[in-house]
C-alpha cells in the first residue's frame, strides 16, 4: 500500500466520522477494538507458547523414563513419572550440590563488588566534571567492541602466573568486576535524573556520596537490579574462563560441570537424565527471577524517567 | 564578573592612597583570598574526585583489559607467535604473516560466513519481533504481567543448558542411523504432514543446522530487546498517540509514523548491541552442538569467529588467535560505525 | 559520536605504540642440575600429577601413593584427573605458559612434542642405569608394598621405620624389569638419543565381538579387511534390521593411522615435509570405507552419537545393535556383558583386521608419563622417585591390568610372580574375565606394535585425519575436499 492511499483512506475515515452518527461510530470502534484485542492476544499467546515450550519440554522430559522419551513420536505428557533422574544429578559423579555452592558464592560476591565499582564509575561519568572525561568514556566504550576472547590468553597468564590464583575463587571473580557495558547502562540512567536535583542538593550542601546514596541509587535501582541479575547470570553461565582457571571440584562452576558430564546409557544419550540436570541448573535462575520480577518490571517502566 | 569589578573599584582607593588597611578591611581581604584559594583547590579536587571515583574501575581495566589489548597487538604482529615457544626462548620476527595465515585457513571463510549470516539474520528478526511484541504488550491490559513474565523467561537462563534442551527438541534419537525417536519438533511438524527433518543429527545439512541455531539465538535475544523497547514505549508521551487518534490515523500508520520514530533511540540501542552480540556468538553453538561446533561428522561446520579464536588458543597458536581477534574487532568496528551512521540519519529525538 | 570514534582511534594508536616497543620476558624452567648432596629428604616437597584415570583406577593409585609417601615422608603427591587426554594436554599447554605446570603428567609422545616447544620436559638419560647419577643414593624408608607396613632389610615386619640408602637412578635390575618394547618407546620423540617418557600402562586396539552370535552362525572374526568386507555382507544377510550394523570403530583417528601403517602409505614424518597423508593410497581406503558405510557395514562413535555426547561402540555392542566393536583394550571393562537383564551373550576378543596378515600392524597406545623441569630441583627428584616407584611396581601394574585390561609394562615373568594376576590371566574367557582375555590378546601381538612419528603438530595431524573420516562418512565433504582442507589447516597452523 502506498503512502497516498493510506492518506486518502484515513482522510475519508476522518470525513466519515464527522458525517455519521456518533453512536454508530463508537460501536464500530468497539468492534474493531475487540477484534484488534483478540488479534493481539492470539499473537501474544502463540509467541508465549513458543517461548515457554523449551522450558516445558525440559520439565516433562526430566520426569520421563528413557524408554518413554525415546518413543518414535514423543509424548507431550509423561505416562509415568520417575524422579530418579534428579537423584542421579546429586548423588552421581556430577556433584551438582557442590557445583551449585561454588557458583552461588562466586555469583554473589562478584555481583556485590561489581555493583560498587559500577555505581562509582557511572556516577563519575554522569555527574562529575573532570579533565579527560569524554575521552576516557569514549575509550572505555570502544573496548566494548573488542571480543572478550582477545583477552583470554593474556588474562590467563596474569591470573595464574603473576597472581597465582589457579583454583581460587578470586580467579573467577576479579577479572570480571568491571563491565563497561554496565557502567554505560547505569550512566545513561543517571543522566536521565534531572540535573536540577543535583544542583538543589549542592545548594543544600549535600556531599556527592550522600547524594549518590540517597538520590541517585534509589532512582536508578531498577537499572541496578537489572545489572545484578545480569551479573548473577554471568556467573551462572560462564563457561570458558572457569574451565581454564579451575580444575578441582571445590571451585568448578555449574555450566562447566553439566557440559562435561556424559549422559550415555545403553548406547544412546540418556536425555531424561540430561534434562533433569539442566532443569536443576535452570531453576535457581527462575527462582531469582520470580523473586525480583516486580523490581524488574518496575525497572522497565522507570528506566526512562521523565524530566 | 560585574560584581568583581565593582569590588575592585571600591577597594582601590584605599590601596592607592597607601593608607593602612583597617582590621575589617584586612579580614575581608584575607577571606577573599582564602575563598579564591579554596575555589581553586575545590576545582582541582573536583577534577581529582572524578578520577578517585573511577579508580577501582581503572585499575581493573588496566590489568584485565588494557594490558591484554597491548599484549594481543604485540603477538598478532609477531610471525608465528606461539606462547610455548616464547617460554622456550624462541623469538619472532615482526610482520603480517599471522593475518595471511588466518585468512588462508580453510575454516576462516566458514567461520566468517556463519558469523555474518547469524548476525545479519537474527538481529532484524529478533528486533522486529521484539518490537511487535512490545507494542502488543503495550496495548493490552488483561494478563499483561503474565505475558511480560513469560517473555522475560529466556533472559534468565543458562545459554549452554538451554542449548542442550534445543538439541533435545530438534534432535532425533538414533541407533546406528535409524531413528528410535524423531524428536518432539519433528513430531509436531508431522501433525502438519511434514516428514521428519534431520535438523542436527549425523548427515544434517548446514542449512538445517543454521535454522536451529537462528531459532535458538532469536529465542534467546528476544527478552532483552522486549525489555528495552517496552521500557521505551511506556515512556512515550500519550499526547503523541492522542494527537494521532484525533487525526484518525490507522494503527499501522501510528506504528510506523509515531511509535517507531519515538522508539528509534531504543531501536538503535538494541540493534547495535544485537550486532555486537551476534558477532561474538559462541556459547549458543556450544550449547546445541557441543565443543565440536557442528553436527556429528561435520565438526566445525557451525563454527564462528569466536570459535576460531578459541581453536587457535587451544592449539597454542597465540599469533593466529590474536590476528583472528583483531580481524573480528575490525568487523565489529565497521558494523558499529555503519549502524551509528545509519541510525543518525534515521533517528528522531 | 565522532568524538568517541576519534578517542577510539587515539587509544588504538597509543596502544599500538606501546605494543611495538614491548617484548616478552618470561623464561623457561631451567635445565635440571643435580643439587649438591642429591635429594634432601628433610625438606617437605609437594609434587603434582595430572592424569585421566577414572574412578575405577583411583583407589589403587591412592593406595600406592600412600605407600610412596611412607617411603619418603616429606614428599606429598597430589594428583588430578583432567577427564581425558585432550584435557591433560590442553591444560598443561596453557599452564606451561603460566609457569605453573604439574611435575608429572600422563602423556603420549605427541604431547611431549608439544610441551618441548617450550623445552619443558625433563630428559631421563642421566637417571638411567648407565647415566650420570648412578652413584648417588637417597635415604629410603623400607615399606612392604603389599601390606603397606614397615619392614627391615630382610623384609620382615618392623615396628619402626628402617631407613636405608637406595640409588636415585635406575639400577640395571630395575631397568631390566620393563618390557623392552615399551621401554624403548620413551625415545620416540626427537632424534632418538633422549628418553623423555616411561611407560605407565599399555593398550592396543582389538575387536570385541558377540561370540554367541558368531558361534551360532558359524562365523569367525576377520583377520583381514577383505574378510571383514565379506563378513559384513554375510551379517547383513543374517540380520536384516537396518538399525543393526556389523561393526563399529571407536576412533576414526586410529583407524586412519592404522590403515596407513598396514598398507605402508605415508602418514606423517618428523623430518622434512611433515604432513604426508594427502595421497592416492589413503584416499583409496577412505573411499572404500565410504562405500561400506553406504551399505551400513559399520558405524563409528561419531556417526553413532546422539545429542552432543560421544557414544562408544562398546555401548552398542552390549546393546545388541552391533556385532563387533573395535576399540582400545584399555576400555575392555566397558565391553563386559555383566548385567543380567541384558540379552546374554559371550564376548570374544580378536586382533584388528590386517591388510597383510603376514606382517600385522597394531597401534600402540596407553599412557606413558613424563616429568617436567622445575625451578626447584627437589621437585624434579621427588617426581623421578615417584615415577620410578610406580612404573617398576609390579603390584600396581597387576591392579591396573586387572581393573581395566591394560597390559602391564613390566616383563611377563615378573608379573607372573603374583599368583592373583597369573591365575587371573589364565581364566581369560568371554564373560567376567574379559579384561584378562584382552591382556592375553594384546600381549600375544607385542612385536606387531607401531607408533607414529611425534613432532610439534603430530597430535593435530591425528585430529585432522580423524576429521577426514568423519566428514566423508557424514557426507559433509567429498574425499578430495576433506583431504585438502585437513592439509590446508595443518599448513596454516604449523607453517612457521
Amino acid at each position: 500500500m502506498s503512502l497516498n492511499t493510506v492518506n486518502s483512506s484515513t482522510q475519508n475515515a476522518a470525513k466519515g466520522m464527522k458525517e455519521k452518527d456518533v453512536k454508530v461510530v463508537s460501536k464500530r470502534q468497539t468492534v474493531t477494538k475487540v477484534l484488534v484485542q483478540i488479534g493481539l492476544y492470539f499473537f501474544l499467546t502463540i509467541v508465549a507458547i513458543a517461548v515457554i515450550f523449551p522450558f516445558y519440554w525440559m520439565l516433562i522430559s526430566s520426569v520421563k523414563t528413557v524408554d518413554e522419551y525415546n518413543l518414535y513420536n514423543p509424548t507431550l505428557w509423561p505416562t509415568e513419572f520417575v524422579w530418579g533422574n534428579f537423584k542421579e544429578a546429586f548423588v552421581g559423579e556430577l556433584h551438582l550440590g557442590q557445583l551449585f555452592g561454588n557458583t552461588v558464592l562466586v555469583g554473589v560476591v562478584s555481583t556485590l563488588l561489581s555493583l560498587v565499582v559500577t555505581v562509582l564509575s557511572a556516577y563519575a561519568f554522569a555527574r562529575l566534571d573532570f579533565k579527560g572525561k569524554n575521552f576516557l568514556f569514549g575509550a572505555m566504550l570502544a573496548t566494548m567492541m573488542i571480543p572478550g576472547e582477545l583477552f583470554t590468553v593474556t588474562n590467563y597468564i596474569t591470573v595464574v602466573n603473576w597472581l597465582n590464583w589457579k583454583n581460587t575463587f578470586a580467579a573467577l571473580i576479579v577479572p570480571f568486576l568491571v563491565s563497561v557495558f554496565y557502567i554505560y547502562l547505569l550512566r545513561q540512567n543517571f543522566m536521565q535524573i534531572p540535573n536540577e536535583l543535583y544542583l538543589a542538593a549542592k545548594v543544600d550542601g549535600t556531599s556527592d556520596l550522600k547524594y549518590l546514596w540517597k538520590v541517585m541509587i534509589p532512582l536508578a535501582s531498577p537499572t541496578l537490579i537489572s545489572i545484578t541479575i545480569l551479573k548473577m547470570m554471568g556467573a551462572w553461565n560462564s563457561y570458558i574462563w572457569p574451565k581454564l582457571v579451575t580444575s578441582d571440584l571445590a571451585h568448578k562452576l555449574v555450566t562447566v560441570g553439566i557440559r562435561e558430564y556424559g549422559f550415555i546409557q545403553d548406547g544412546v544419550t540418556n536425555f531424561p537424565a540430561q534434562m533433569a540436570a539442566v532443569l536443576l541448573v535452570t531453576i535457581p535462575l527462575l527462582i531469582v527471577f520470580i523473586l525480583f520480577r516486580k523490581y524488574i518490571m518496575r525497572g522497565v517502566s522507570r528506566s526512562g524517567i521523565k524530566g | 564578573m560585574k560584581e568583581q569589578e565593582k569590588d575592585f573599584v571600591e577597594e582601590t582607593p584605599a590601596a592607592v592612597e597607601g593608607t593602612p588597611l583597617t582590621e575589617a578591611e584586612q579580614a575581608e581581604q584575607d577571606l577573599r583570598e582564602k575563598r579564591r584559594k579554596r575555589n581553586a583547590i575545590k576545582a582541582r579536587l573536583r577534577n581529582l574526585k572524578g578520577w578517585v571515583y573511577l579508580l577501582p574501575a581503572l585499575v581493573l581495566l588496566a590489568a584485565f583489559t588494557l594490558w591484554p589489548i597491548i599484549n594481543t597487538l604485540r603477538i598478532a604482529f609477531l610471525n608465528g607467535y606461539n606462547g610455548l615457544a616464547e617460554v622456550g626462548g624462541a623469538t619472532f620476527a615482526f610482520g603480517f604473516q599471522n593475518f595471511v595465515n588466518v585468512v588462508n585457513f580453510p575454516d576462516f571463510l566458514v567461520c566468517l560466513r556463519n558469523t555474518l549470516l547469524l548476525t545479519v539474520i537474527t538481529v532484524p528478526i529478533s528486533t522486529m519481533l521484539a518490537l511487535l511484541i512490545a507494542v502488543a504488550l503495550n496495548s493490552i491490559k488483561w494478563l499483561k504481567k503474565v505475558y511480560q513474565t513469560i517473555f522475560f523467561l529466556p533472559y534468565v537462563t543458562n545459554a549452554i543448558a538451554i542449548g542442550m534442551v534445543f538439541n533435545a527438541m530438534f534432535g532425533e534419537v538414533l541407533i546406528n542411523g535409524t531413528p528410535l525417536s524423531i524428536g518432539i519438533i519433528n513430531s509436531i511438524l508431522g501433525v502438519f504432514g511434514i516428514e521428519p527433518i534431520n535438523w542436527i543429527n549425523v548427515g544434517s545439512s548446514t542449512f538445517n543446522n543454521m535454522v536451529v541455531l537462528i531459532i535458538y539465538i532469536v529465542w534467546n535475544a528476544l527478552p532483552f530487546k522486549i525489555l528495552v523497547l517496552l521500557g521505551g514505549l511506556q515512556n512515550v508521551d500519550k499526547q503523541y498517540y492522542d494527537a494521532a487518534k484525533v487525526d484518525g490515523a490507522s494503527r499501522w500508520r501510528v506504528f510506523w509514523r509515531v511509535t517507531v520514530p519515538l522508539l528509534s533511540p531504543m531501536i538503535t540501542y538494541v540493534v547495535i548491541t544485537g550486532f555486537i552480540g551476534g558477532f561474538k556468538e559462541y556459547t549458543s553453538v556450544v550449547g546445541i552442538f557441543g565443543d565440536s561446533m557442528g553436527a556429528p561428522a561435520a565438526p566445525g561446520s557451525m563454527n564462528t569467529m569466536v570459535g576460531l579464536i578459541y581453536d587457535c588458543i587451544a592449539k597454542n597458536n597465540g599469533g593466529l588467535a590474536a590476528a583472528a581477534a583483531l580481524i573480528l574487532f575490525l568487523i565489529i568496528l565497521v558494523a558499529t560505525i555503519i549502524n551509528l551512521y545509519v541510525s543518525k540519519k534515521k533517528t528522531h529525538y | 559520536m565522532k568524538k568517541k570514534i576519534g578517542a577510539l582511534f587515539i587509544a588504538c594508536a597509543m596502544i599500538g605504540t606501546v605494543a611495538v616497543g614491548f617484548s616478552g620476558c618470561r623464561g623457561a624452567a631451567p635445565d635440571f642440575e643435580m643439587p649438591e648432596g642429591g635429594f634432601d629428604i628433610n625438606k617437605p616437597v609437594t609434587i603434582t600429577f595430572y592424569h585421566s584415570m577414572g574412578a575405577n583406577l583411583r583407589t589403587s593409585l591412592d593406595e600406592h601413593i600412600a605407600i610412596f609417601e611412607q617411603m619418603f615422608p616429606n614428599i606429598t603427591v597430589e594428583h588430578t584427573n583432567l577427564g581425558d587426554w585432550n584435557g591433560v594436554r590442553d591444560t598443561i599447554i596453557t599452564e606451561l605458559q603460566g609457569g605453573n605446570h604439574p611435575n608429572i603428567a600422563y602423556c603420549y609422545a605427541d604431547h611431549v612434542a608439544d610441551y618441548n616447544v617450550a623445552n619443558a620436559v625433563l630428559s631421563l638419560n642421566d637417571f638411567l642405569a648407565d647415566g650420570a647419577y648412578n652413584d648417588l643414593t637417597v635415604p629410603t624408608v623400607l615399606v612392604d608394598v603389599e601390606t603397606a607396613e614397615y619392614v627391615d632389610e630382610e623384609g620382615n615386619p618392623s615396628d619402626e621405620a628402617v631407613t636405608v640408602e637406595r640409588p636415585i637412578a635406575f639400577t640395571q635390575e630395575e631397568q631390566d624389569m620393563y618390557n623392552p618394547i615399551y621401554f624403548e618407546e620413551g625415545y620416540e620423540f626427537g632424534d632418538g638419543s633422549k628418553m623423555y617418557t616411561l611407560p605407565w600402562a599399555k593398550s592396543t586396539e582389538v575387536i570385541f565381538y558377540n561370540k554367541t552370535f558368531f558361534d551360532e552362525h558359524e562365523l569367525t572374526p576377520p583377520t583381514t579387511w577383505d574378510e571383514m568386507e565379506a563378513l559384513c555382507a554375510r551379517i547383513k544377510e543374517i540380520d536384516t534390521n537396518s538399525a543393526h550394523v556389523p561393526f563399529g570403530y571407536d576412533s576414526e583417528e586410529n583407524w586412519f593411522i592404522t590403515m596407513c601403517e598396514q598398507q605402508g602409505s605415508p602418514y606423517t614424518s618428523a623430518t622434512g615435509d611433515k604432513f604426508l597423508f594427502d595421497n592416492a593410497e589413503n584416499k583409496a581406503f577412505v573411499t572404500r570405507f565410504k562405500e561400506w558405510q553406504d551399505k551400513k557395514y559399520f558405524t563409528t562413535s561419531t556417526l553413532a552419537s546422539t545429542g552432543t555426547n560421544t557414544v562408544y561402540t562398546s555401548n552398542l555392542l552390549l546393546d545388541g545393535t552391533l556385532y563387533m566393536s573395535i576399540g582400545s583394550t584399555g576400555g575392555t571393562s566397558y565391553n563386559q556383558n555383566l548385567s543380567e537383564d541384558k540379552v546374554p551373550f559371550q564376548v570374544g576378543i580378536a586382533p584388528v583386521p590386517q591388510i597383510d596378515p603376514a606382517h600385522p600392524k597394531m597401534i600402540s597406545q596407553g599412557p606413558s608419563v613424563c616429568i617436567f623441569k622445575d625451578e626447584d630441583p627437589q621437585k624434579v627428584l621427588a617426581s623421578w622417585l615417584f615415577v620410578k616407584f610406580m612404573t617398576t611396581n609390579p603390584l600396581y601394574q597387576t591392579e591396573v591390568a586387572m581393573s581395566n585390561g591394560y597390559m602391564p609394562v613390566l616383563k611377563q615373568e615378573i608379573m607372573n610372580e603374583f599368583p592373583t594376576y597369573s591365575n587371573w590371566v589364565q581364566k581369560a574367557n568371554g564373560s567376567t574375565y574379559l579384561t584378562a582375555q584382552a591382556v592375553q590378546v594384546g600381549m600375544a601381538h607385542e612385536s606387531d606394535y607401531f607408533v607414529s612419528p611425534a613432532f610439534h603438530g603430530s597430535s593435530d595431524a591425528r585430529d585432522q585425519v580423524g576429521k577426514i573420516m568423519q566428514q566423508v562418512f557424514g557426507n559433509t565433504k567429498t574425499v578430495d575436499q576433506a583431504f585438502k582442507d585437513a592439509l590446508d589447516y595443518l599448513r596454516a597452523q604449523f607453517s612457521a
